[in-house]
């Protein structure tokens, strides 16, 4: 069964280079392909669920190199949500992509490929191996968001592409830190070796941190993701938003108590307070600038920055139900902001809107996306019963149990920042009067089959998002008190 | 007491739920669409009415649960408590759906499938409000109720009503965020959120500073819809909405949520004896007074005539507070009378302001001179409910005010009784004027610019029979209060809450 896992990872990148090849062949063969690889790779995810729910953590060594010199593939509780997060969103926006595109068979195997590196992330054991998978992610989302046509898009692709890659050569070079400290690579022999008082393990963990910062958009290292969401397809921006920073905080979580370990944080509670501010300060800082867009891409690639903010203050807070509260963030924000982005994919579409203003009365137009759309704004406030309320109530109780009464108090805010800028969208689409009726252009099945079933599903993870924590949370006791 | 194992209360709450679809969908046949409101209105009244008489011979109905968060379940639990609430939301629902046929239809409204879904959705989430079998649950349906309204509030769309609609958002959601923050802490505490007779227990005292917190966190979120000044700003903006809104969701089913939220917290998680040793039930109680003599002194100076109900609305509403704050037996009986009272009374005035308005387009109150020959049936109605709200003997409100006066001076509080009496006595500065004023106008060219109708075209009869129908359930409760299944379940909750 623990073949699997490396299953996970070559199913993808196979598909991808076939797809390049068939491209060769004939035009327009890529989005089959891409189905049929990522419906295997949803089964696969699936088979893998199953697996951990009945036996618990499972771990594969590559080549049968042992570690702490080979390489280990894992899966447990904490990582299985996300694999599957990341073929399920991946399956659904190639519904969303069928009419709309990108066609071209590059785009596909870039968009597989970008599942494999996610994926990887997600899976891996190693820390050299998990920036492989960073890089592989990283590239392929550089190209995707490049592949809509105009300069802007090439301009955006190429700021994420800088940023992008200054990140990962800071979690690099963390890694190269963690190797001279203590001579491997191998996440579960760092966490028993490596020595928490050490300055150079503060150093690596700065330096990681800031790497994954980046990835993850957090305030003021966001500046690639307004500008990457925007001028991206829509397809890509769908995938994007669902995925590339969600996975970047499951890493977060992952090598904080995987590698460094709570004692790191008990013996320099600095540290631990420095990431706590910061996230503080991201929450803020996505709110203010989010209020302030006309634009709707850009409002939602803010709104990011507070929900990125809040994930990360849960995994700073270290206790289980603030860390169990962060992945069930990371993964209701995934869905839900994917799924925002689906449903402003298609009122543009539809309606050619897509500023604040230019909202107004267009939830006639698009009665569904609209209703959609608010269904999830209600979600990201963190009104019950969406996720978004239950990562809301994991988070606060973490807080409260480390004694944090202003975490609690900054969990709890973030939900008025919140409710300020959506108010004033869903107040646009659904209370101010159009100004003049567009020609309406048809939309796809996939499109709305989409907008729908991110809707339904901020609402159904809401109500059995005690489901979902329960099945992260013994990981996540497991990685937090060994 | 037994407990039972039903799906009926889940029936109640999402029956209207259900029918918001076609509602929707028969956007295009207004009688079909309006057939669908009345069917879930009766079905949530009749299964309303069999939950009531099982909990009068001592049943508490459980539906099956969902485990929503750790510790925490989304339950509905019908006790006498809810079933007090659900009877009075449910009624006037049925009674409001014909009323607002009547306005709806007679005011020739835009959006009226819009209006009609939001309505259905609203009284599920009241119902979901009364039925909430733990904090959480209440949360959950208290945010929806918020929802639900929005549009409502809004249905006019002009720049005041989506002002009033913003102020609403923000203020009631401002307060199911206190309210997620009290029931965090009182989940930190006790580690439950369920509701239990006479308060969860020890563990709320044993940590005085955070129990304090926590009730304030509270009752200050479920005062925002209780309008508990100062929190009480968004209700008279909010009577931009249609005045079937105003009559049911404003001064009956949302912000008695919020005093049904304040009554589970005072009763049945803290408990008389910690509101007590904590020290919290004065403070409440001197707010709720200033609040009932500061909100009547306010109606006085309103020139229309629903804000200034909205007002007395505020003043009432803080009775209810009052009575639940100083938290005896007789006070609590008092103030769940009141609650059931005060519905009937005040939806039959806001009906008459709503009418007046349909028949004539009267909207403050210096133009109603002279309109009782115009319209003697409604005018009358409105004297009659009038005379109820400032405590005059045969009408509901004299019952429920006796029992709360009397309370209060058995449990010794004079100034309170004397606060009470002197928020009467400005109803009445605030009534008199209005309804002699309508009769009998200083200027006899007043009047003289009504045409006398006859008793048939007084009024659309979708529009007066609501209004006598309320106005004769506030006379009977007025006559014989314990005919009527309200005192019998104020008893039992003061029974078991005591």
């Amino acid at each position: 069964m623990t073949d699997l896992l490396v299953a996970l990872v070559v199913l993808p990148i196979l598909a991808s280079a076939s797809i390049t090849f068939a491209g060769w062949l004939r035009e327009r063969t890529g989005w089959p392909m891409a189905v049929l690889a990522l419906l295997g790779q949803t089964a696969l995810a699936a088979t893998v669920t199953v697996g951990v729910l009945e036996r618990g953590r499972a771990s594969h060594t590559i080549g049968g190199f042992v570690p702490p010199y080979g390489i280990e593939f894992v899966a447990d509780g904490l990582s299985v949500p996300f694999v599957v997060l990341v073929a399920g969103a991946s399956l659904a926006v190639l519904a969303y992509a069928r009419e709309t595109g990108p066609h071209s068979n590059p785009f596909y195997a870039l968009y597989l490929l970008l599942v494999a590196g996610l994926t990887g992330v997600c899976v891996t054991g190693d820390v050299f191996t998990l920036y492989v998978f960073l890089e592989i992610s990283g590239l392929a989302a550089y190209g995707l968001v490049a592949s809509a046509s105009g300069g802007d898009a090439a301009l955006a692709a190429l700021k994420y592409l800088l940023v992008g890659t200054v990140g990962a050569t800071f979690y690099l070079l963390g890694v190269g830190y963690l190797y001279a400290a203590t001579g491997t690579l191998n996440m579960a022999a760092l966490a028993a070796t490596l020595s928490a008082e050490s300055t150079l393990t503060v150093v690596a963990f700065g330096c990681v941190v800031l790497g994954l910062a980046v990835k993850m958009a957090l305030f003021p290292l966001h500046v690639w993701k307004p500008d990457a969401y925007e001028h991206a397809p829509w397809a890509v921006s769908v995938l994007l938003a669902a995925l590339v920073s969600t996975v970047a905080g499951y890493a977060l979580i992952r090598l904080t108590y995987g590698v460094f370990t709570v004692r790191f944080f008990a013996a320099n509670p600095l540290v631990d307070e420095v990431l706590i501010a910061g996230a503080c300060v991201s929450v803020l800082a996505g709110g203010i600038l989010a209020f302030r867009q006309q634009s709707v891409s850009r409002l939602f690639a803010y709104s990011s920055i507070t929900q990125f903010g809040l994930a990360t203050l849960g995994i700073a807070l270290g206790t289980v139900p603030a860390v169990v509260g962060a992945a069930v963030q990371l993964l209701g924000h995934g869905v839900m902001k994917g799924g925002l982005f689906a449903a402003a994919g298609v009122i543009e579409t539809r309606t050619r809107a897509s500023t604040v203003d230019a909202y107004a009365g267009r939830s006639e137009d698009a009665p569904f996306a609209s209703g959609a759309l608010a269904v999830i704004a209600c979600g990201l406030v963190g009104i019950p019963p969406t996720v978004g309320f239950v990562a809301k109530w994991y988070l606060a109780v973490g807080a409260l149990e480390a004694d944090s009464l202003f975490v609690f108090g900054v969990v709890l805010a973030s939900t008025f920042l919140s409710l300020t800028y959506f108010g004033r969208l869903v107040q646009r689409l659904y209370v101010d009067a159009p100004e003049q009726t567009p020609e309406l252009e048809r939309i796809s099945t996939g499109m709305s089959g989409v907008v729908i079933g991110a809707a339904a599903a901020t609402v159904l993870l809401g109500l059995f998002g005690f489901a979902l924590a329960s099945f992260a949370q013994p990981a996540v006791s497991h990685l937090l008190h060994p | 007491m037994t407990e039972t194992t039903s799906v009926l209360p889940l029936i109640a709450v999402g029956a209207s739920a259900v029918a918001v679809v076609p509602i929707l969908l028969s956007r295009s046949r207004p009688n079909l669409r309006e057939g669908w409101t009345f069917a879930a209105a009766l079905v949530k009244f009749g299964v309303v009415l069999l939950l009531v008489s099982g909990v009068r011979n001592g049943t508490t109905y459980v539906t099956p649960s969902l485990q929503f968060v750790p510790g925490v379940e989304l339950v509905l639990r019908v006790d006498a408590l809810g079933a007090l609430f659900a009877l009075v939301a449910s009624a006037l629902w049925l009674v409001t759906c014909l009323y607002s046929v009547g306005y709806m239809r007679g005011l020739d409204e835009a959006n009226q499938t819009r209006y009609f879904a939001a309505f259905a959705g609203s009284m599920s989430a009241t119902i979901g409000v009364a039925f909430a079998g733990n904090l959480v649950t209440v949360l959950v349906a208290y945010e929806l109720l918020t929802l639900a309204t929005y549009p409502l509030v809004v249905h006019k769309r002009t720049t005041e009503a989506r002002a009033a609609g913003r102020k609403y958002v923000l203020y009631t959601l401002a307060g199911g965020l206190a309210v997620f923050s009290g029931t965090l802490l009182v989940y930190a505490l006790t580690g439950t959120t369920a509701f239990t007779p006479g308060g969860v227990g020890d563990s709320l005292s044993a940590n005085p500073v955070f129990a304090r917190a926590a009730f304030a966190l509270l009752v200050g979120g479920f005062g925002v819809k209780a309008a508990l000044a100062p929190l009480h700003g968004w209700l008279p903006d909010a009577m931009v909405a249609p005045t079937p809104v105003s009559s049911l969701l404003h001064a009956v089913a949302v912000v008695k949520s919020g005093v049904f939220g304040i009554a589970r917290v005072v009763l049945y998680v803290y408990g008389t004896d910690d509101l007590t040793s904590l020290g919290v039930g004065m403070p409440l109680a001197v707010l709720a007074a200033a609040t009932m003599l500061f909100a009547a002194a306010l109606a006085l100076r309103q020139t229309s005539l629903k804000r200034g109900l909205a007002y007395s609305t505020v003043s009432q509403l803080s009775y209810i507070l009052l009575g639940l704050a100083v938290a005896t037996p007789g006070t609590i009986r008092g103030a769940l009378l009141h609650f059931s009272a005060h519905a009937f009374m005040k939806i039959a005035l806001f009906f008459c302001a709503g009418l007046v308005y349909v028949e004539t387009h009267v909207e403050t109150i210096a133009d109603l001179r002279g309109i009782g020959r115009r319209l003697p049936a409604t005018m009358t109605a409105f004297a009659v409910a009038s005379a109820g709200l400032v405590g005059l003997p045969f009408v509901a409100g004299f019952v429920s005010k006796w029992y709360l006066l009397v309370g209060l001076v058995a449990a010794a509080h004079p100034l309170l009784a004397g606060a009470m009496l002197v928020a009467g006595l400005l109803k009445l500065l605030f009534f008199w004027p209005i309804v002699s004023a309508a009769f009998f106008p200083d200027d006899a060219s007043d009047g003289a610019r009504w045409d006398r109708e006859t008793r048939q075209t007084e009024a659309d009869w979708r529009l007066l029979v609501p209004v006598l129908l309320a106005v004769a359930v506030a006379v009977g409760y007025g006559i014989v209060p314990t005919r009527f299944p309200f005192f019998d379940l104020a008893d039992r909750i003061v029974e078991v809450a005591t």
